[in-house]
């Protein structure tokens, strides 16, 4: 069994690109920011996000992660975009978190991995015409990019008394996206233009956190992480540079029973330095089963830093998911739903999300 | 049981679930569009030739895989000549294996075969005039040179094609001539007998024999025959009487080829002066080519995608003759600009065409479509940017045609481009 879920881990790993949820709302700006969560994580809507081991929200939730432990995550949408009376059905398959931790001592976890940091996947077509040679021209434009962003994280965490954790990692954002322009005119007598281009991307940032446990049902995290900038190159030239934001964040956990879990967690991002808006996002979320198939759900809400107009764009999630272990416990898969609605500019996005979370502890 | 059930239930809904992909919708501008656009521009670059210059005598006309020959009145009168093979002073009168020849002692007909591969559908009663030349044929004679033999009285006889060719069978069985058509090429082949007298068997030339053929038709004529250069020389079949040991003589016939095949013609007009001057001189005989070097602006040769781009000429002379005479025009990239000896290239990408018709005015331009030779530059930047006009298939054709040339501002050439700007990757 242990080897079928390698395999599987490995198919997914192999077939799946990294890259977050695609959206309309990454077309303007620097794309839509990525989830840096496991799918335990996000199924409560990502409020367990700062207490789970296998996310990297907060460095100090490493401190938990008392064995070797590996997790993947994959996860489908299928996506419906509409604006102005037309409606458009998409897809899309990524893989947008991996990561790996172990204790190097009792109080003394490393880990690392990458998620993604800002999803700048599209394409978009475009129907116009052009005066030329004394008739009008129709024709089509075909304007994408494929790529993202990641963040490559290594953090470590450290236990310090039975009340207190602390967590810190450096990470370091890199990622391409292939970018195409076509033009494509009715009138063969012009032939189509394809113009391609690899945009590398690259940045730094530090992130610390702290988790306190004033009572034995009770936990408090609170985070921060600050980006420098994000360079864009094309070859050797560079296109731009923009500040990158600061992240601030708390969250809180109480355990009534051994059995259940539920969460809470607000963060605050300044994408306005990066030229979009300011972002707070939030999540509530539950866990309920302390055996080999808890179940979860959550809610979470908040806005996307980049979109048309004056307003930030919202969006709105429900999530359910749960998960089964295998091999005493070696072997975990974690399942997911998410519905996801986003609003801005007259665009409302709605999608569905299927998640598979793959997680091995040899 | 159970989990192998359900390992293989994951591993279906991983199967389902990955590798699919769709992420194309119509982009709803400028909200939810890039903020960089596709940017096409037309435009037409006026002195973009900048050098140019024509030459002549790439195809003479003894070079050429057409004889040719036309009779347009106050143009041009184009005559083919052909000097054929002796047949030599002796046959072989043998039979079945039995190589003893005889001496010919005298000759009864001659047939003589020419293929015509172009002609003038519209002109009707077309014939062939066949005239007897002198036997010092070369390369170096001219229409005049040859002028005595012109003569009406020189005539040997005429063949009028269209009425052969209208005949049970394609034959004249009175004077023993025949026309047959290839449907597949549409050619003609014409066969016209002629007699001793009109080509007599002449011991001391070893039975050497000259002919020239005029064009004449109800209308303007303009056919080419086809040359020894494409295999479709003339043949002239002899039937002679040869000298035997065991009779007195007995019929022999032999066919011999062409030795030299060539054209003359008489330029009626100075409007087919073949003297260069300044404009862009292109076909016409002997053949004419131009140079025109291009000075590309660097946007057009680093940075953009051509969509199109047509190179505009202004005729300043246009091409006389009758419709079959249309030809095509060739702007043909070279392989290093060594001006007239500019090797031309091979790689059809830098070859772009158009057909030139016969009725074509002064001041009417002429478009080559050369996208393709543009991008050929944009990828090869050491090729030379020069292209070479010419007339293809060259040497098949009389008319020539004369462009407007740089130094003439107001109707130089002309590079009427579409591109495509360079997109602004790597902004947000």
């Amino acid at each position: 069994m242990a080897r079928l879920v390698a395999a599987l881990f490995l198919s997914v790993s192999l077939t799946v690109r990294l890259a977050a949820q695609d959206s309309q709302f990454s077309v303007r700006g620097l794309g839509v920011p990525g989830r840096w969560e496991s799918v335990r994580a996000r199924t409560t809507g990502g409020a367990f996000g700062p207490f789970d081991p296998r996310s990297s929200v907060a460095d100090v939730s490493l401190a938990d992660a008392l064995q070797l432990t590996a997790t993947a995550v994959e996860a489908t949408t299928y996506r419906r975009a509409e604006i102005g009376g037309s409606r458009d059905d998409l897809r899309s398959s990524r893989f947008p978190f991996m990561s790996l931790a172990g204790p190097l001592s009792r109080r003394f976890v490393v880990g690392g991995g990458f998620a993604t940091y800002l999803d700048r996947t599209y394409s978009i077509v475009t129907r116009d015409s052009q005066m030329l040679r004394g008739a009008y021209a129709p024709y089509t434009d075909r304007v994408g990019s494929d790529g993202a962003v990641a963040d490559l994280r290594v953090a470590a965490a450290a236990r310090l008394g039975s009340w207190i954790a602390i967590g810190a990692g450096a990470h370091v954002l890199s990622g391409s996206s292939r970018q195409t322009a076509q033009r494509i005119y009715d009138d063969t007598t012009f032939l189509g233009t394809t113009q391609t281009a690899v945009v590398r991307y690259d940045g730094f940032g530090i992130s610390g956190s702290v988790a306190l446990d004033p009572v034995r049902s009770v936990r408090i995290v609170g985070y921060a992480r600050s980006d420098n900038r994000l360079r864009a190159r094309l070859g050797d030239t560079e296109t731009d540079r923009v500040d990158l934001p600061t992240t601030l964040g708390a969250a809180l956990r109480w355990s009534p029973s051994p059995s259940a879990r539920v969460a809470g967690t607000v963060a605050w991002r300044s994408w306005s330095d990066a030229g979009g808006f300011n972002t707070t996002s939030w999540s509530a979320g539950a866990e309920v089963g302390a055996g080999p198939t808890p179940f979860r759900l959550g809610v979470r809400g908040g806005q996307l830093p980049f979109g048309p107009g004056t307003a930030a764009p919202t969006e709105f999630g429900v999530t359910l998911g749960t998960g089964k272990s295998f091999s005493g416990n070696r072997a975990l898969v974690d399942l997911g739903l998410e519905r996801l609605v986003r609003k801005g500019g007259g665009l409302t996005e709605t999608a569905w999300t299927v998640l598979v979370g793959l997680t091995i502890r040899p | 049981m159970r989990r192998a059930a359900l390992a293989a239930a994951l591993t279906a809904l991983t199967a389902a679930t990955a590798c699919t992909e769709d992420v194309t919708a119509p982009g709803h501008c400028p909200d939810f569009c890039p903020s960089g656009s596709i940017t096409g521009v037309d435009t037409v670059l006026q002195t973009v030739v900048q050098r140019d210059s024509a030459f002549r005598g790439f195809v003479r006309p003894h070079e050429a895989r057409s004889l040719l020959a036309a009779t347009l009145p106050g143009v041009i009168d184009g005559r083919a000549i052909v000097l054929l093979v002796p047949v030599g002073q002796r046959l072989v009168v043998g039979t079945g294996g039995d190589t003893t020849t005889g001496a010919i002692v005298g000759v009864d007909s001659l047939r003589l075969t020419v293929t015509i591969t172009r002609r003038d559908t519209s002109a009707h009663n077309l014939t062939l005039v066949y005239y007897r030349l002198p036997l010092d044929l070369d390369s170096t004679k001219t229409f005049a040179d040859l002028a005595g033999a012109w003569t009406t009285a020189d005539s040997l006889r005429s063949l009028n094609v269209d009425s052969v060719y209208a005949l049970a069978g394609h034959v004249d069985l009175l004077r023993g001539d025949s026309v047959f058509v290839d449907t597949l090429t549409n050619r003609v082949t014409v066969i016209a007998k002629l007699d001793s007298a009109m080509a007599p068997y002449v011991v001391a030339d070893s039975g050497k024999a000259a002919f020239g053929i005029r064009v004449v038709a109800d209308s303007r004529a303009s056919i080419a025959l086809g040359s020894v250069e494409a295999g479709l020389g003339p043949l002239l079949t002899w039937f002679a009487e040869a000298d035997s040991v065991a009779k007195d003589t007995v019929p022999r016939s032999s066919t011999v080829g062409v030795r030299f095949d060539s054209f003359v013609f008489d330029l009626l007009s100075p409007s087919v002066d073949t003297t260069l001057d300044s404009t862009l001189a292109v076909g016409g005989m002997p053949v004419a080519r131009s140079i025109m070097r291009f000075a590309l602006p660097r946007l057009i040769r680093d940075s953009v995608q051509i969509s199109r781009a047509t190179l505009v000429l202004v005729t300043a002379r246009p091409p006389e003759g009758v419709p079959a005479d249309s030809f095509t025009l060739s702007a043909h990239g070279v392989l290093a600009d060594f001006s007239a000896k500019s090797p031309l290239s091979p790689d059809p990408s830098r070859v772009a065409t158009t057909r030139v018709h016969i009725g074509i005015a002064r001041g009417d331009t002429v478009r080559i479509e050369m996208a393709d030779i543009l991008r050929s530059w944009q990828i090869d930047t050491l090729a030379p940017t020069a292209l070479a006009l010419r007339q293809i298939p060259e040497g098949m054709e009389f008319p020539e045609i004369r462009f407007e040339p740089s130094t003439n501002v107001a109707l130089a050439p002309a590079l009427h481009v579409t591109y495509v700007k360079r997109f602004p990757f790597g902004k947000p």
